[in-house]
């Protein structure tokens, strides 16, 4: 969203895109709690297996294990933890992009592009990990329409896919504009508002980690 | 000013339509009021009504009778250009107003707690269980205890506490005689429980039953009849129930749609287990319409398939109960045909019905999916309340359900009729007016 | 009048350069009073649809076995009447308000995000096209405006109805969604110097309020969409019957959204019932403070009450005594309101104008469906009630006798303000006693046709139930409801054309949007204004009194002021349209799905990428 100038009045002195996207993530917030809720009311109701957490047996004989792989989940959160924390260095590198860089460590700390790259290739690994998971759920036969874990685990774990989705196309945006023109100080608040959507991206997988993988 | 010419006239019309429409609520006949009670659980929900409505009023004729006097009290006498006084609040007159409605309250959630702890108990032991299963466009019941199964029709003995049981065939559907207890949804995937006492000083009447939980095309016409009637009546009722279909009997039904030719045979029909209430002198006077009542059983009944105890019909009292819904436009019925009900059961035996209805001591009636056709003869109306169980709407019914209840699963059984569904006219396999009217037959014989 | 600075330019004749004509104008504006004027038209044009399919229910049901439609097309009206007047109607209304009077109220040159506020008007108008013109083949959705599942699956909704009501509501959602972040902001962040919280105008803090309401429960009803679009479209269960699926997931999901939702309808009526009865009383708001809270509360509980739709469901005792108390306390501060506005009144200098009768109209009857309301938080009470003619007797008395008598009073209130012009208060006076006399008429009866066993949403009954006169004469109220609209849209187009010249403050009201010229010029206030009071043109100082001055000067260019304004711009319009197409292939062919999703992204992008306004000297 591009701006009202920065010279226009603001009662609060805040940059209004800076308000609207707390609003947005205070709506994004109800959308998780809502999706996480019916995962939760579900879990246990499904008629039919697989299940995450209890081995099955099919009436017809098939034998199907816990399908929740916990390790391999636990190496994409950390994946994901990780993206947080290069954010966090890309939003520093663009507010400090006029200080000095003497050392060699201030080079790369002052990279906005490496740090930008690094977070949105983190976002995709993260993405490339949950592909995984899904495919092998698949293969090991829970779909969307097996089960209502199917459906609430497929649909809750998907729209989060979705929402880290864009904002690796956000991200991408944004290193396009960095390398066209170079973003600096002026565009901080843009990174800004990317940042803030990033973590709390994070922080909706946090709570789905826990609540979906490691609470049985 | 003008405003206050208008405004007395609109009070004075205002109270005007409220007394007479207070007035037309309390006349007249309302065979489904709440407003009175003939069971304890109604009775303890009009207590809290009658409270509510009370301080509601209260509330409600303070406001506006507020509101009316600042209108006249406080507008603006002309040319008069004084600014009036600017006051910004009045904490105290605020706080007053802020508790006055909170104690009002309080006089409501007590008793409403109370209400609701005393309605939703557990039920007394020894209560009869009746079983209701919700179906897009029909109830089922069933009672449990005495292994009976019907459909849209309750028998209940006066004074004795019942507990339904609820779920749904389909979709939610929602159980109501709204003089004898309130709602309760009907809840795909769940069970639910109503039970209520209905009062043991009822003579045997009628109530009728709705579906309010909006349920699809025909939603309007999913209803249904409670009969209470006396402890004896109702084990007689049941006796009859529990035979087997009172089939085999070699009975004609009247011609649809036509004149009555048939006459009443009198040598079926003899009461059952527990002796009969002698049929008041006007139940077999047709008082609404000009179809004759169904034929009892024929000469070929065998002892053991006396029918028990049912509801006498055409009641003048109980006119309500009986359905007046229109018959759909084009939906004829050859004149004069007698029906056979020996044919009638071979054709029943050899179409579609047998896949959707039971008919106990039928062994083909197997069908599970429409309702159970055991004791039909016995039942007052058909489609659920749509229509009075008469070989004339039968016929019909049977010809074109889908026309006569929109939606309906029943196909369209006549042949060269428009089925509204499938939105084509049945030819192959549909039934000529001779062999609905054999069915027709059939169907009444079953008392 | 005794106002302490009323404006006097009053120009003699219509302005020589009306700045809103032009059909491309109007496609490309990001100005939020033509947008608010957009959602005006639209709004009226959907409540007249919503409206007329009302009056084919009541000649439906105004005898006993009514022919009129089958019972199918019936199915799709009521579903449509409620979805049409709650989403399409009602909620735009309101929202031509927020568009219009918030900037003006809060003293600001236009709302945070003006291209955003274009997109969200756009997205609205396609989206109830979309979903308003099936009725007209007899595919319109048939499950209620509550869908309640299983009905709504596929498996007993086969057809293509119900995909347009979960289509469209999920388009709804992001016009109301992305109109409420804007707000919040604004309300926030563009806020006149000295226009403190508490000296916000009642009418922007309850909108206020009711953003906050948007945008914590439309995500709870997109979620329940989009399960019940999963389930239609992908396989999946969450409404399945055979998989186990609990049809209360979808009752509790829609009425969290569902009841807010309510106070989403009701409180931009209250809040212009709050500017329209000081002014013709001439006197404050009476407990401004008490009004902002008990606003803010009813928000709050609105959020721990929704159960209360459910009481029949069979939730045990535990949960309908919890939800029955909590539904009663929502009676307290909509009391306090009330007794509130009669104070505002009290010793008032009251000036009976057709704004202010639509707003007494409102306290009257509003009255009457709160108490109907406190009538059936009483769950054995509610048992008698629930799904009968009594509750829509009492929703109608919230939401006609509250919502639309109340933006009837914004009309006539506000139409000087934005065209210039004064409504003719002749035809007003008609259109007030014609609409309260048959409103009273259509939904009084109501009450005793329900308490008298008559159950919602059927389309026929039988003769001799005790009905008939009660369906009859809501039926004659509905028709004389017809008429008393008709003189309303007649007064609306002839007083547009020829109407008194209004000027800034025809009123002689208190608050800042009075303080510029009527009709506005596009860059609201020529000095940003300095604020120390809540009605700067009553009670306001010097400063309050010199900015009024200023503002209310006419004539000049955005040029010759030097302020900027941002450029006219079609792609809001054509990301909009662009999702909408998006929408349309899941029921048709997936590839315009893809073409929808492409063209979107592209618009997207070149919105995003270009500048709001021209760069600042």
């Amino acid at each position: 969203m591009s701006a009202p100038a920065a010279h226009h009045y603001t009662t609060t002195g805040l940059d209004s895109r800076k308000i609207a996207i707390w609003a947005f993530i205070g709506s994004e917030c109800m959308l998780f709690i809502s999706l996480i809720s019916t995962y939760l009311i579900y879990k246990g109701r499904s008629i039919v297996g697989p299940f995450p957490h209890e081995e099955w047996t099919s009436p017809d004989g098939r034998h199907f294990e816990p399908i929740l792989d916990i390790p391999i989940t636990s190496a994409s959160t950390f994946v994901l933890l990780m993206s947080s924390l290069a954010m966090v260095l890309a939003l520093a590198a663009v507010q400090n992009k006029n200080l000095p860089k003497r050392t060699r460590g201030d080079r790369i700390l002052g990279s906005s592009k490496l740090w930008l790259w690094m977070t949105a290739l983190l976002g995709a690994t993260f993405l490339g990990f949950q592909a995984y998971e899904f495919t092998s759920f698949v293969h090991e036969g829970l779909t969307l329409s097996t089960n209502l874990f199917g459906s609430s685990f497929f649909t809750l774990t998907g729209f989060h896919g979705a929402h880290v989705t864009a904002g690796v196309i956000w991200l991408v945006s944004l290193l396009a504009i960095d390398y066209r023109r170079g973003l600096g100080p002026a565009d901080a608040l843009n990174v800004d508002i990317a940042a803030l959507y990033w973590h709390f991206v994070d922080v909706v997988w946090i709570v789905i980690f826990t609540v979906v993988y490691l609470i049985e | 000013m003008k405003g206050n010419f208008r405004l007395r006239q609109f009070t004075t019309f205002g109270f005007v339509a409220l007394a007479a429409l207070a007035l037309a609520a309390c006349a007249g006949e309302y065979p489904n009021t709440t407003f009175e009670p003939k069971s304890e659980f109604a009775r303890s929900i009009d207590f809290l009504w009658d409270r509510l409505l009370l301080l509601g009023t209260i509330v409600f004729v303070l406001v506006e009778l507020a509101l009316i006097y600042v209108i006249f009290r406080y507008r603006r006498r002309p040319n008069d250009n004084t600014t009036p006084p600017q006051t910004h609040g009045n904490a105290l007159l605020e706080v007053t107003w802020t508790l006055i409605p909170a104690v009002i309250l309080i006089f409501i959630a007590i008793p409403t707690v109370r209400t609701i702890f005393e309605t939703q108990a557990k039920v007394a032991a020894g209560a009869l269980e009746i079983e209701v299963i919700g179906h897009q466009w029909w109830w089922e019941f069933r009672y449990p205890q005495y292994n009976i199964v019907t459909a849209n029709e309750i028998y209940l003995p006066a004074g004795v506490t019942v507990n339904f049981k609820l779920t749904s065939a389909d979709v939610i559907h929602s159980f109501w005689v709204p003089q004898l207890a309130g709602k309760r949804d009907v809840v795909t995937n769940r069970t639910n429980y109503i039970w209520f006492t209905p009062d043991s000083t009822l003579g045997p009447s009628v109530w009728n039953g709705f579906c309010t939980e909006y349920c699809g095309s025909s939603h309007a016409n999913m209803r249904f009849r409670v009969f209470t009637v006396r402890p004896e009546q109702f084990e007689s009722w049941v006796a009859g129930q529990q035979q087997p279909a009172a089939f085999g009997a070699v009975a004609s039904a009247a011609p649809p749609e036509g004149t009555p030719t048939l006459p009443q045979s009198g040598t079926g029909a003899a009461g059952g287990a527990a002796p009969a209430i002698p049929r008041p002198p006007g139940s077999t006077v047709p008082g609404a319409d000009s179809f004759p009542a169904p034929a009892p059983i024929g000469d070929g009944a065998t002892t053991q398939l006396a029918a028990g105890y049912t509801f006498p019909e055409h009641l003048p009292e109980f006119a309500y109960a009986r359905p007046n819904s229109a018959l759909p436009r084009g939906l004829k019925f050859s004149k004069g045909l007698t029906g056979n009900a020996a044919r009638g059961m071979q054709a029943y035996g050899t179409t579609a019905c047998i896949g959707c209805h039971v008919i106990t001591g039928n062994p083909m009636s197997v069908g599970i999916i429409g309702p159970n056709l055991t004791h039909f003869g016995s039942r007052s109306t058909i489609g659920a309340g749509s229509f009075p169980n008469t070989p004339a709407y039968l016929a019909l019914w049977i010809k074109n359900t889908r026309a006569m209840k929109p939606g309906s699963i029943m196909p369209t059984m006549g042949a060269n009729e428009y089925d509204p569904i499938l939105k084509r006219t049945v030819t192959t396999g549909g039934l000529d007016d001779q062999q609905i009217a054999d069915i027709v037959a059939y169907l009444m014989s079953l008392k | 009048m005794a106002t302490t600075a009323m404006p006097t330019s009053i120009s003699s004749d219509p302005r020589p350069s009306d700045p809103y004509s032009g059909i491309w104008g109007w496609i490309t504006t990001v100005d939020h009073k033509r947008i608010g004027i957009l959602y005006l038209y639209t709004a009226l044009s959907f409540f007249i649809i919503g409206g007329l399919e009302a009056v084919v229910i009541r000649a439906q049901l105004q005898g006993p076995n009514g022919q009129l439609v089958s019972a199918e097309m019936y199915n799709q009206l009521f579903t449509m009447h409620g979805t049409t007047m709650v989403f399409l109607a009602i909620m735009p209304l309101s929202a031509a308000f927020f568009n219009f009077l918030i900037p003006l109220q809060i003293g600001a040159r236009d709302v945070a995000f003006p291209r955003l506020n274009a997109f969200s008007y756009w997205v609205y108008l396609f989206g109830g096209i979309f979903i308003t013109v099936p009725i007209f083949f007899q595919l319109a959705p048939d499950g209620g405006w509550f869908g309640y599942t299983p009905l709504t699956t596929r498996d007993y909704s086969p057809g293509i109805n119900i995909d347009f009501w979960v289509i469209g509501l999920q388009i709804l959602g992001v016009s109301s969604l992305a109109a409420a972040f804007n707000f919040i902001t604004t309300i926030i962040n563009l806020r006149a110097p000295g226009m403190t919280l508490m000296r916000m105008p009642m009418f922007t803090w309850m909108s206020f309020v009711v953003q906050f309401l948007v945008i914590l429960a439309f995500p709870v009803i997109t979620v329940a969409l989009v399960f019940l679009l999963f389930d239609r479209f992908f396989g999946t269960q969450f409404y399945a019957v055979a998989a186990g699926a609990d049809p209360l997931l979808w009752q509790h999901l829609f009425w969290i959204f569902g009841h807010p939702e309510v106070y989403i309808l009701i409180l931009p009526a209250f809040g212009l019932v709050s500017e329209v009865l000081p002014t013709f009383s001439r006197k404050p708001l009476f407990g401004y403070p008490v009004m902002v809270y008990s606003g803010i509360l009813i928000g709050v509980l609105g959020f721990g009450v929704w159960a209360h739709h459910m009481f029949a469901v069979g939730m045990g005792p535990i949960a309908d005594s919890i939800f029955a108390v909590s539904t009663m306390l929502i009676a307290i501060p909509t009391g306090v309101k009330i007794f509130n506005w009669i104070a505002t009144m009290w010793q008032g200098q009251l000036r009976f104008t057709s704004a202010m009768k639509f707003a007494i109209g409102l306290v009257a009857l509003f009255t009457i469906g709160g108490i109907s309301g406190v009538m059936h938080s009483s769950p054995p009470a509610d048992l008698q009630q629930t799904d009968t003619y009594f509750i829509v007797a009492h929703f109608h008395y919230v939401l006609f006798g509250g919502s639309i008598m109340g933006i009837f009073a914004g009309i006539y209130y506000y139409f000087p303000k934005m065209t210039g012009r004064m409504m003719s208060e002749r035809l007003g006076n008609v259109h007030f006693w014609l609409n309260f006399i048959a409103m009273n008429l259509t939904f009084f009866p109501m009450h005793f046709s329900g308490m008298l066993g008559m159950p919602r949403r059927i389309y026929t009954y039988d003769s001799g139930q005790g009905w008939d006169t009660f369906n009859l004469i809501s039926s004659i109220g509905a028709y004389m409801l017809v008429l008393a609209t008709a003189i309303f849209v007649y007064n609306f187009f002839m007083s547009r054309r020829r109407g008194e010249i209004a000027g800034a403050n025809p009123w002689g009201a208190g608050t800042l949007e009075w303080t510029i010229p009527s009709p506005v010029p596009e860059y609201n206030f020529a000095v940003l204004p300095t604020v120390t009071s809540r009605y700067p043109l009553w009670e306001g100082t010097e400063a309050d009194a010199e900015s009024a001055r200023i503002n209310s000067q006419e004539g000049k260019t955005s040029e010759e002021l030097g302020i900027v304004l941002p450029y006219s711009t079609v792609k809001p319009m054509i990301v909009a349209l662009a999702m909408v197409i998006m929408f349309c292939g899941l029921i048709t062919t997936m590839a315009l799905t893809f073409l929808g999703a492409a063209i979107m992204v592209v618009a997207l992008y070149s919105w995003l990428l270009s500048p709001l306004e021209p760069e600042h000297h």
